[in-house]
């Protein structure tokens, strides 16, 4: 186990470095003076301001400099301070990340507590109508993007019975548990439907083959219950590439709740890594970059040390 | 609700939405006619924007604007009473509320304005009148200005606001990535406190509008300057103003909150201490659906947009029966695009002018979504506007396709055409505008009516906002810009030396050197056009403050831009505040002299006299 893990974190320091490397040269290659960037039109004639500003930003070192510079700073914890907020950069992923984490987290939830069950039901019930009906909905699910789905749910949950807003979250620090729910229910909801498809249909084909399995002839030979036999025998082997993707789902979404972010005005880390883009905030790019792909690495290194709790074959190999 | 189905089969908007269009003038510093003496008493109702005589004879004699939307400025007359919230959705988050330092456009200077007062105000008729500066005269040459400054004003952390606090304020604002501009557009060199209320901004040029400059919050803006140098970075999280309310929380991209303050130096005319409400909240909500279906839902109380597109479909969900009350705004700032003159063709005024007759306003307007909402422009004044011309809007060059296209072939005929090419050969034209899907919408007409004359290869192109900017702007020292035709956006209802006179100024060190001007040059002329006549026009505009002999230069001003065209117009910015029927002040505030205020100009709110009429 240490050496794998050894091996894991040697990769994700390799990851990290070629990610954030890359991140800042195609930064770099954006046209324009990020100067440019800070001031309104009106103040671009005052040649003394625009020179000030880049001297202190240091805008003038070579761009191999400055990324060595980020990078020391990094390794010693500080990510700089945004160049638009003179809000540093660690404190605006602190700010954002529970609001993107719990996102991610609910989508992936809703995702398998949907999904996982819906798929176990087909492989149950496979070629059934209630079969035919849950394959054309995941059909439907996987086919509709994610913001025409937010849309509809504000529609129907805001507009047409008022029962969820349609903008803004609530901290649980300042507004409680219950209203911090309700304004992430339609996002989450929405984020969820291409997940929850997916794992419904590859619960659903991997059941369908372990349903057929010797061991599970034995059990229902012995007379155990469906249900039991469904969820203690046939789940657990059939889950496994579910959990995988899981995993991936999770670390895909903590980076690309974007579009659902801006939909929804929710302050989280893809929200401000678009304004980031558009403002030239080379750091806050740089920053928000480097935290979704260390912990798009970190999850899946999870989730593979999960493979090995869960299946001793694994383990024994 | 009726365009429901259709709101949820556009989903690609939800994306575009993201982008801004082209940038503009978004500032609401000042505008109109200066006067010498101190400010005068009006009660009377007026129209929404600046109304003097002469914009009365220009409605007089038939040229009310077709479609003209802007929602007549009337005093309130409902009782007031305090307490309660307001919540606003914007466009955009604030990035940051230091007035001197951070770039605010509109959706940044609605939340700005609640906490920072201005040292004037704007009235309904153009005017400027007193907000902290109770009154203010100029000396004979206007290089010195001098204020009186309302007494018993204090800041929010109790501070008290003299006349040595614009001292200290101009020390920061000297070096400000905003104010630093500003200081020299209005050519500020001085800032003198004659004694604890009595100010002098000494001026090392000649400007009879200088008072304009102070009702925008990048110079006029007043904070607290210890709170500043205490805690730069920290203060553009907590401004420290004179305003009605203040700080009490942010939450940046979710929601900022502030509270009334309850030392605020103005009362109303019964004498009951400003401001009515409790608070304030702000939420930033890009997506221009959401913000309206906030509103509809009751999530917020009010919403702020600058989209033709969505006041379309605010005024829908009005007539389908909501119960929302529509502030809509136009003003002088107007879209098109300009022309780089350094880029031939487009150096060439036939090819200007050719291109300019060949584009159909009214069918580019209706691609915007603006038909029956935005008014078509030839100027950069709106029909309402006082600085409006009748000879300009004459003068401008009208939709004729086949007059354009003589003009072109003209062009693409003669054997020492600019471009170098040889006779017969098309020219080639970029034509530019961010991704927006309006703007996308109305180039692809343009392009169309362009390449028609089989004579003009149109490439478009779209950038982001930023990179757009980048290249109209160029690079340091010469700043000339790579781009075409140009998607932009120009003017506002300040005073027109606000914002001519740097965008028509010298656009290289090279040409001011050429005309003795050394020194004198803008980067942000983004046409690369410079007409010494115009130049002397703008410099002779300040040198006044008779209303009439200003108006008639910059009509001088807008005849020749008419003539060498070095851009086209579309239609005016049309902007709206929507608010909850109950929401009552937004339109209709007035200055401490009684006179009635100028509403909501640019869809931004003053908070200090709104209330909820219950």
């Amino acid at each position: 186990m240490g050496k794998i893990l050894t091996v894991r974190l040697a990769r994700l320091i390799a990851a990290l470095f070629a990610v954030s490397l890359l991140t800042f040269l195609l930064v770099e290659q954006l046209p324009g003076d990020p100067v440019f960037a800070l001031l309104p039109p009106e103040a671009l004639h005052d040649l003394a301001t625009i020179e000030r500003i880049r001297t202190e930003l240091q805008l003038d070192d070579p761009v191999l400099v400055r990324y060595g510079r980020w990078l020391t700073d990094v390794v010693q914890g500080d990510l700089g301070k945004s160049y638009i907020t003179d809000q540093p950069v660690a404190d605006a992923i602190r700010d954002r990340v529970p609001v993107t984490l719990e996102l991610a987290l609910l989508a992936t939830v809703f995702a398998a507590l949907i999904g996982i069950p819906l798929g176990a039901l087909c492989a149950y019930r496979e070629g059934k109508r209630v079969d035919k009906a849950a394959t054309g909905f995941t059909t439907a699910a996987l086919s509709v993007p994610s913001f025409l789905v937010g849309i509809f749910l504000i529609w129907l949950f805001t507009l047409k019975f008022r029962w969820l807003p349609s903008s803004g979250w609530a901290r649980i620090s300042t507004k409680g548990v219950v209203a911090n729910l309700k304004s992430a229910a339609l996002p989450a909801l929405s984020l969820a439907f291409a997940p929850l498809a997916i794992n419904a249909r590859l619960v659903r084909a991997d059941m369908i083959g372990t349903l057929k399995e010797n061991y599970v002839l034995s059990a229902r030979a012995k007379g155990l219950r469906n249900r039991y036999i469904l969820f203690r025998h046939a789940l657990r082997p059939s889950s496994l590439t579910a959990l995988t993707v899981l995993g991936l789902q999770l670390g895909a979404l903590i980076g690309g709740t974007v579009v659902i972010e801006t939909l929804f005005a929710l302050p989280g880390l893809g929200s401000r890594l678009i304004s980031a883009i558009y403002q030239r905030d080379v750091m806050m790019i740089q920053g928000i970059t480097l935290f979704v792909a260390a912990t798009y690495v970190i999850v899946n290194t999870l989730v593979d040390l999960l493979y090995l709790l869960l299946d001793p074959r694994i383990r024994r190999q | 609700m009726k365009k429901s189905w259709l709101k949820i089969i556009a989903p690609l908007f939800t994306i575009a939405l993201i982008a801004a269009a082209c940038g503009g003038s978004d500032s609401d510093s000042g505008s109109s006619s200066s006067s010498k003496t101190a400010s005068s008493t009006e009660t009377e109702e007026t129209e929404a924007t600046e109304t003097t005589e002469k914009a009365d004879e220009v409605i007089e004699s038939g040229t009310e604007a077709e479609g003209d939307v802007d929602t007549k400025v009337e005093a309130v007359v409902e009782k007031s009473s305090y307490g309660g919230n307001v919540t606003i959705g914007l466009e955009a988050e604030a990035t940051g509320l230091r007035s001197w330092e951070d770039a605010c456009s509109s959706p940044c200077l609605v939340i700005m304005k609640s906490m920072t007062d201005t040292m004037v105000e704007r009235r309904a008729d153009g005017t400027y009148g007193p907000w902290l500066a109770s009154f203010w005269w100029a000396n004979d040459g206007y290089t010195e200005w001098t204020f009186e400054l309302e007494e018993g004003v204090t800041f929010h952390n109790g501070n008290p606001f003299t006349a040595q606090t614009l001292v200290d304020m101009f020390e920061l604002q000297k070096v400000g990535a905003v104010s630093a501009g500003i200081i020299s557009a209005a050519k500020v060199a001085e800032v003198v406190a004659v004694n604890d209320h009595t100010v002098k901004y000494i001026l090392s040029g000649a400007h009879s509008a200088f008072p304009a400059f102070l009702y925008g919050v990048g110079l006029g803006g007043v904070f607290d300057p210890a709170a500043a140098n205490e805690d730069f970075d920290g203060y553009s999280m907590n401004p420290i103003g004179t305003g009605p309310f203040m700080m009490s929380s942010r939450d940046l991209d979710n929601e900022t909150i502030v509270v009334r303050n309850p030392n605020y130096w103005m009362s109303d005319e019964d004498g009951n201490q400003l401001p009515y409400l409790d608070s304030v909240t702000f939420r930033p909500i890009p997506d221009e659906g959401t913000r309206l279906d906030s509103l509809l839902s009751g999530t917020t109380n009010m919403m702020q947009t600058l989209r033709q597109g969505t006041i379309r479909d605010t005024r829908d969900a009005k007539e389908d029966g909501a119960d929302i009350i529509l502030l809509e705004f136009q003003g002088n700032n107007v879209g098109g695009g300009q022309y780089n003159l350094n880029n031939p063709p487009l150096d060439d005024v036939r090819v200007r002018k050719g291109l300019t007759q060949m584009n159909n306003q009214e069918a580019v307007i209706e691609a915007l979504g603006g038909t029956g909402i935005s008014l078509p422009g030839t100027q950069w004044f709106s029909p309402d506007s006082p600085w409006y011309s009748e000879k300009a809007a004459a003068a401008w060059p009208k939709f004729d396709f086949d007059a354009g296209k003589a003009l072109i072939e003209e062009y693409v005929n003669d054997p020492d055409r600019s471009d170098g090419k040889a006779v017969g050969d098309k020219i080639e034209v970029e034509l530019s505008c961010p991704p927006d899907p309006t703007l996308i919408a109305a180039i692809q007409v343009i392009e169309q009516l362009w390449s028609a004359t089989g004579m003009v290869d149109v490439n478009l192109t779209n950038y982001d906002q930023q990179t757009h900017i980048n290249y109209a702007l160029g690079a340091p020292p010469d700043f000339m810009g790579e781009h075409g035709a140009h998607c932009w956006r120009w003017s506002s209802n300040d005073d027109p030396s606000t914002f001519l006179n740097t965008q028509f100024a010298p656009h290289t060190l090279g040409v001011a050197a050429a005309y003795g001007l050394d020194g004198i040059f803008s980067p942000i002329n983004f046409f690369n056009y410079f007409d010494i006549e115009i130049f002397g026009w703008l410099v002779g505009a300040i040198g006044t403050d008779v209303f009439e002999e200003r108006y008639a230069l910059y009509e001088m001003v807008m005849m020749r831009i008419a003539r060498d065209v070095p851009m086209w117009y579309s239609g005016h910015t049309a902007m709206l505040l929507a608010t909850e029927a109950n929401i009552v002040g937004v339109n209709g505030w007035v200055l401490p002299d009684g006179s009635l205020g100028a509403g909501f100009p640019s869809a931004v709110a003053r908070w200090g006299q709104v209330f909820l009429d219950n």
